[in-house]
């Protein structure tokens, strides 16, 4: 019942959401004394124009936290994330720029880093997706290069965060399943060359500064094969990545 | 209670529905009762409500382009070198970076020497590396071309590690790396690197970790 009134008044949400379809820049009021604009997306460039209060500037676009806008004269530069975050629409309303990822509400996250798999140099990437601040989604693709063979490891998993309000250290625990493929450098080949696979897992991660985390692994694989015993390798691994 | 409740607001939620289906038909007219013309009322309210939409800043954090250039592999001779590029800027300072390239080996000094030795077979001089780097922008600026123009630029430095396919085998690989971006447009970049790709062989007959640098340029495009 409630899902079928919550599928209605989406569709209502949508009627109204075609009329305004056309795409327009933002355009704010600076509301502090003025707000400088700066040759380059950088804290080095040289201020290149200063736009007094009450005066509009058009947002075009964005790079890392700098903004780039043009104001009514044609003049063009880059604006400060903070800075512009003062400004105000015409309406008086704040304006609405987008603030700073919080580390401990983020929803994405990508990474990369090193490991050892098995003996074997790791190479590693991830993309992760927080449901609620403590239970993630991750999807990792990573590439064992050991000297006997070369392995592709694709798994997808679920992941807790015990304690995600603790900043700096918070313990986590995963299990998932993945799928390797085995390229054998020196014969005889193997047995079987593909695999399916489960796994456990246990970590931590921590900010580090601005949109930088950090991220330690341990997992115990079930290589499931067709012969008596199964495999069960270990893998650990460090990585760096960055939220949004 | 709250059945009902959610009951009433479903049937509000169908009959304004209907209402969107049969947009544009015109209903059957209504049937009025003559009546004496009253006096027509003296303010007529016409509210057009403007629906505020606020828009949304587009972001280009992103940058994606080719390059090519000259790869020294080690005992193999000086080679060109094609490759695709994709970076992420995370801040003003930091980018994380990847990239794809091949390249393909020439003959070391004694299979030149001796014609009848193959060290790697013809495939094997496929030479092939990704990368998966960390950059920092160590010292950005202004780059100045004449009195009338100014790009902005940034001399950079990345480190990374990645694979290796070379002679049919894949090595883990280093690389180190520095390089300058020059930002034609704010949308447009011209790239001029350095890199050297580290990694364990034992190609000509013992084991050796052999540097191959490579000199590219290259153009890249944000998004």
């Amino acid at each position: 019942m409630r899902r079928l009134l919550a599928l209605l008044l989406s569709l209502q949400a949508f009627n109204v959401g075609l009329v305004h379809a056309k795409e327009q820049l933002l355009e704010v009021v600076v509301a502090a004394p003025y707000l400088e604009m700066h040759s380059g997306p950088g804290r080095g460039y040289p201020v290149v124009y200063v736009v007094g209060r009450d005066e509009f500037v058009t947002v075009l676009y964005s790079r890392t936290d700098w903004f780039k806008v043009r104001a009514a004269g044609g003049q063009e530069g880059w604006a400060r994330r903070s800075e512009l975050a003062l400004t105000k629409l015409a309406s008086g309303e704040p304006a609405p720029i987008p603030p700073y990822p919080q580390f401990t509400t983020h929803r994405w996250e990508l990474g990369a880093g090193y490991g050892v798999f098995n003996h074997q140099n790791l190479v590693t990437a991830w993309l992760d997706f927080g449901i609620t601040d403590s239970l993630d989604v991750e999807a990792v693709l990573q590439q064992a290069l050991g000297t006997i063979d070369n392995r592709y490891v694709a798994s997808i998993g679920m992941r807790h965060t015990f304690i995600p309000e603790w900043r700096w250290f918070s313990p986590t625990a995963g299990i998932g399943t993945g799928y390797q493929y085995i390229d054998d450098k020196v014969p005889p080949k193997p047995l079987q060359t593909s695999n399916q696979m489960a796994y456990v897992s246990l970590g931590a991660r921590g900010f580090i500064t601005r949109r930088f985390m950090w991220r330690a692994d341990w997992r115990k694989y079930v290589v499931f094969t067709n012969q008596n015993q199964n495999e069960e390798p270990e893998e650990w691994k460090f990585g760096l990545a960055v939220f949004f | 209670m709250e059945i009902r409740l959610s009951s009433v607001l479903l049937a509000a939620a169908l009959l304004s529905g209907c209402g969107w289906f049969h947009r544009g038909e015109k209903g059957p007219a209504p049937i009025v009762a003559e009546e004496p013309q009253a006096e027509p009322s003296i303010i007529e309210p016409q509210v057009n409500r403007r629906e505020v939409k606020t828009p949304k800043i587009k972001a280009k954090d992103f940058e994606v382009g080719a390059y090519f250039g000259a790869l020294s592999i080690q005992d193999f001779g000086v080679n060109p070198v094609y490759g695709v590029r994709a970076a992420y800027h995370v801040s003003e300072d930091i980018f994380l970076e990847g990239f794809l390239a091949r390249s393909k080996a020439g003959t070391t000094s004694l299979e030149d020497e001796f014609p009848d030795i193959t060290i790697v077979s013809d495939s094997g001089r496929q030479f092939t590396y990704y990368d998966l780097d960390v950059g920092y922008n160590v010292l950005p600026g202004e780059i100045f071309l004449g009195r009338g123009r100014a790009f902005n630029s940034a001399l950079y430095v990345t480190v990374g590690m990645g694979d290796v396919k070379f002679a049919d085998k894949d090595q883990f690989a280093l690389n180190f790396g520095v390089g300058e971006r020059l930002l034609i447009t704010d949308w447009l970049a011209l790239h001029l690197d350095v890199r050297d790709h580290i990694f364990e062989t034992d190609l000509t007959g013992r084991t050796k970790n052999v540097d191959n640098i490579e000199a590219t340029l290259g153009l890249t495009v944000f998004y």
